[in-house]
């Protein structure tokens, strides 16, 4: 309720503001306006998409130029020339964006910061951008019965760019698109695990920015009426940047916050702008080393600080018993041996430059089979896993899953087919709350989908409000319930463990991977751990196992396939396999098989 | 406990936002008010918009120190009848969008008149606002664009790159018959006026240049562009680029055994010019420029005494245009009583005036200086060609 209180206090500040103010104010409101749309581009590329993109101010540029371009030299009207000025921006974004592909973090920011140089030295020198000396004369928009060449009425036509800019901006971050690209920023890896497209969810990032990059450009070109290398120069994107970071670059608030309060102050500040400059610099550093989340992030850093002042830590023993799904026997065992092969291994070699990490894998797992795999540390089980999820692509033998080969194809297309998996060492997103992970494995579409975006705005909402209730559901399940709004971080081991599990059974899967799933629980947990996989392969999905804890595997798998050195050494029944004797052997030093513990232990050692 | 702190962590940036929008519309109220209305006593508010801070710094710093010259001593001989002239000093650092902001500032702070921008781009930013709200400007500005706005509002106190350049290919192909010429220019907002201005000069004169080559502002070694031009050993090289730029550019010339006669723009009449070259290697360069030196006439030895006495330092030719621009502005305002204006536009325009970069009369596109000297420089001096 009071976040409508506050939109309609916003709104009504916003329509009623150029009466209070002077031909002045409000052209630095209009140029304000423009830098908050820019920083919503910036704030959805890096913020949400996590792709450290410094060429925002060049997106800037081309809709600013293509819209001075067309509309001078072509003669083409404002409003055409405006649309194709943001389809260039857009195309511009989808260039500079190639490298993304390629490289991430602070190297894409150093290729993206070359883009930006580039762009300027284009623009610089060519001679339909007018070189130095740019374009001026550039027509400003028009429209029946209001007169837009008063910066009053401007004022307006840009308040309504910006509101729909905030509108789209919010309703993507809250909704799948949105949750993908989050999801890609804190792991990519997980993240296409999971099925998310993250090439394509990268180059769509990239195309936001460059929208909201066309956007702004467009009504700069309108305001200004002239364009100049200099309006698009690195000094304008590092003050774009700071603007988003000094506000907060996970928050849209607080990057628009950002971007009005920058302007303002540079307005202030213009007789001492070499002061200024530096004090800009220092702002920057002072919030990237104190306030990393910014402006916006303030308020709930204080709040974990004072929880954390006020408890011993969060609170994280809200992990509820697992409820067993009724339908559905406990004492339901191993499949028939006519039960058909889901997922088949043949001769799977894989090599790191000299090492051989697979050597000639054959193993084969029927249809609601729980297979465990063991063998000591450094024999190629989690490879193994990264080979059947589509992380590494096979040197030689043939993978099939669901009877068509899974060597070399994408894990989003893997994921999508019904291939899903945890990791050894926790790969939760930990910026998305407990039930936003489970949503992004909800997420069954392939991103193209994301055209209702634009043209069916009500589907989205719908296809999430879907997603919300059945995440809900599945949270129940697992006894997540309490901590649907918590953060991984804040959980403790065992329950991102159980998080883990959920947000992978949330794919739908056929074919599910756990790697090491017994790690670090305690004796209950290992229980209820052991009924939560009895209950995955009794509703039909063939459960592939890494595990250590032997008395887990004995208890829990029908069939047991022990590596060593990259190869099958055993393959059989529990009980027949860890008494063969090449099987002791190869675990000589780790006596764990050799105690064959029948009570639960505290997991690996 | 978590909802509602997120529900706050929403509302905060929104009452910043307000609070900041609001203080500002409190700052300049009603800023279309006072540009209208015209006091008739009072001191009369000039503003000077120019970069005064980041790479462009020394134009403004220039351009200011000329006009405060001027404007210092008509305050001394009693203002515009009885009024003062107060200068309002904007740092445009350099950046269009910020000089856009200043244009709007000068308009609501109600100035009759606005210097600058010492950089074109800026000035082409700037004029459609101050048009429209028919304040005259006068820029130190040369771009051959900033004749083609159309505004009636805005004048150049110093001749546009082209006619630069056409005197001195007229000086060089006509007069002296020279046919093998290599130009170096860089791309900056500067250089690139020259190139294509030199360069259409000396196509109209059916000659085309043995070497054209295209240097950065910001390098610092030319021996490759000067090595290729060396290999065609032309007659004359031409520099277009700034003080420093071309000093370091003549020097490396002859480094590289180019013996071949410098020529240029403003910029080779200059003591930065002298000092980065050489006294030797600037010897003999043809100079085209509107501005001799500080001791031609009685009027540069007056100009460049006061100039020294202000600041400590030997006036050149960005002060002095400046200087030039803040006389005629001074002039028109005392015709027209302190009226500012299209009567003020039209005043500047009426104003015919001998300065120290040459003799003012401005046509419709707001050029004053329509001619340069070509000048020879002789033992470190500029000797104007008889």
């Amino acid at each position: 309720m009071k976040k409508y209180i506050g939109i309609a206090v916003l709104v009504a500040f916003g329509v009623l503001l150029p009466y209070g103010l002077g031909s002045y104010a409000i052209h630095v409101a209009n140029v304000a306006i423009i830098f908050a749309i820019l920083a919503i581009g910036l704030f959805l590329t890096m913020g949400i998409a996590g792709q450290i993109n410094l060429a925002q101010i060049a997106f800037f540029g081309t809709g600013a130029y293509a819209s001075a371009i067309l509309t001078t030299q072509t003669g083409l009207g404002f409003w055409p020339a405006a649309v194709c000025a943001v389809l260039a921006a857009i195309l511009i974004g989808l260039i500079i964006g190639i490298p993304a592909l390629r490289m991430q973090s602070h190297y894409l920011g150093i290729v993206t910061l070359g883009l930006a140089v580039a762009f300027t030295n284009l623009v610089s020198n060519s001679s339909f951008t007018g070189q130095a000396q740019g374009i001026n004369n550039i027509p400003g928009p028009t429209l029946p019965g209001i007169d837009l060449s008063s910066e009053y009425n401007y004022y307006y036509l840009e308040a309504v760019a910006l509101a729909i800019g905030i509108m789209l901006a919010a309703f993507v971050v809250h909704t799948p698109l949105g949750r993908r690209l989050r999801a890609m920023r804190d792991d990519d890896l997980a993240a296409s695990a999971m099925g998310a497209e993250v090439p394509v969810l990268r180059m769509a990032a990239f195309a936001v920015g460059g929208l909201y990059g066309g956007v702004a450009g467009v009504l700069y070109a309108g305001l200004i009426h002239f364009v100049a290398p200099e309006s698009f120069s690195l000094a304008n994107m590092f003050f774009l940047l700071a603007m988003v970071v000094i506000g907060g670059r996970h928050n849209l608030w607080g990057a628009l916050v950002g971007a009005v309060a920058l302007t303002l102050m540079r307005e202030a500040l213009v007789n001492f702008a070499t002061y200024a400059q530096l004090a800009y610099g220092s702002l920057v550093v002072f919030m990237v080393l104190f306030a990393p989340t910014g402006l916006a992030g303030i308020p709930s850093r204080l709040r974990s600080l004072l929880l954390t002042r006020g408890s011993a830590g969060p609170d994280s023993t809200r992990v509820a018993a697992y409820i067993p799904a009724p339908s559905l026997g406990r004492g339901l065992h191993a499949p028939a041996p006519s039960a058909p092969n889901v997922v088949e291994v043949d001769g799977l070699t894989k090599n790191f430059k000299g090492l051989r990490a697979l050597n000639g894998i054959n193993l084969v797992a029927r249809k609601g089979e729980i297979l465990g795999i063991v063998g000591p540390n450094g024999s190629g089980k989690t490879t193994l896993f990264n080979v059947l999820s589509g992380l590494y692509t096979p040197t030689e033998g043939a993978v099939r899953i669901l009877g068509d080969s899974a060597a070399r194809v994408a894990p989003y297309r893997l994921s999508l087919r019904g291939v899903a998996r945890t990791f050894q060492n926790l790969r939760l997103f930990t910026r998305l709350t407990v039930r936003e992970n489970v949503m992004v494995a909800l997420d069954r579409t392939l991103t193209r989908w994301s055209w209702r975006y634009f043209l069916w705005p009500l589907g989205v909402w719908r296809q999430d409000r879907g997603m919300r209730v059945a995440a809900d559901a599945l949270l129940e399940r697992y006894g997540l319930s309490d901590l649907a709004d918590t953060f991984p971080t804040e959980l403790s081991y065992g329950a991102q463990r159980r998080v883990e599990i959920a947000r992978a059974v949330a794919t739908n899967p056929e074919v599910l991977l756990l790697d090491e799933p017994a790690a670090g629980l305690n004796g209950e947990e290992v229980n209820q751990l052991r009924l939560i996989v009895k209950d995955i392969r009794a509703s039909g999905v063939t459960v592939l196992i890494i595990e250590h804890n032997m008395g887990l595997v004995m208890s829990l798998c029908d069939r047991v396939v022990v590596l060593a050195n990259g190869a099958v050494i055993a393959d059989g029944l529990p009980a027949e396999v860890a008494s063969q004797p090449d099987v002791i052997e190869a675990y000589l030093g780790d006596s764990s098989l050799l105690d064959l513990p029948t009570t639960e232990t505290a997991g690996t050692p | 406990m978590n909802h509602r702190m997120n529900r706050w962590a929403r509302i905060a940036p929104v009452a910043v936002l307000g609070v900041s929008l609001a203080v500002t519309g409190c700052a300049a109220p009603g800023g279309q008010a006072t540009a209208a209305t015209k006091p008739d006593t009072g001191p009369i508010n000039i503003a000077s918009i120019s970069p005064q801070s980041g790479q462009f710094s020394s134009l403004g710093a220039w351009e200011l120190k000329g006009v405060k010259l001027a404007v210092a001593e008509v305050n001394a001989a009693g203002g515009i009848n009885g009024r003062k002239l107060e200068i309002s000093v904007m740092d445009d650092q350099g950046d269009p969008t910020v000089a856009t902001n200043l244009a709007r500032k000068a308009v609501s702070d109600g100035a009759v008149f606005v210097f600058g921008s010492a950089m074109s781009g800026n000035t082409l930013a700037m004029a459609p606002i101050l048009a429209g709200a028919k304040i005259p400007e006068i820029t130190s500005g040369s771009s051959p664009k900033l004749a083609t706005t159309g505004s009636k509002f805005l004048f150049l106190n110093s001749p546009p790159s082209t006619v630069f350049d056409q005197t001195l290919a007229n000086y060089l192909v006509d007069t002296k018959a020279y046919k093998s010429i290599a130009m170096i220019s860089n791309n900056g907002s500067y250089g690139k006026g020259e190139h294509d201005a030199f360069l259409a000069a000396l196509a109209a004169k059916g000659v085309t240049p043995v070497a054209n080559q295209v240097v950065t502002p910001d390098q610092k070694d030319f021996s490759s562009a000067l090595t290729s031009i060396g290999q065609k050993k032309p007659q004359v090289l031409f520099i277009g680029a700034e003080e420093v730029e071309s000093g370091l550019i003549a020097k490396q010339a002859r480094q590289l055994g180019i013996t071949a006669i410098i020529a240029g723009g403003a910029p080779l009449g200059t003591p930065v010019y002298l000092n980065t070259a050489g006294v030797k290697v600037a010897e003999g360069s043809i100079v085209s420029t509107p501005y001799l030196g500080n001791d031609t006439d009685a009027k540069t030895i007056k100009f460049a005494a006061d100039y020294q006495k202000a600041y400590g330092e030997a006036p050149e030719f960005h002060g002095a245009k400046a200087y030039d621009g803040a006389e005629i502005v001074i002039k028109a305002l005392l015709a027209t009583n302190g009226a500012g204006g299209a009567k003020l536009a039209e005043a500047i325009r009426a104003v015919k005036y001998v300065g120290l970069v040459g003799t003012f009369a401005f046509d419709q596109t707001g050029i004053g200086v329509h001619a340069t000297t070509i000048a020879i420089i002789t033992n470190g001096k500029q000797i104007a060609v008889k």
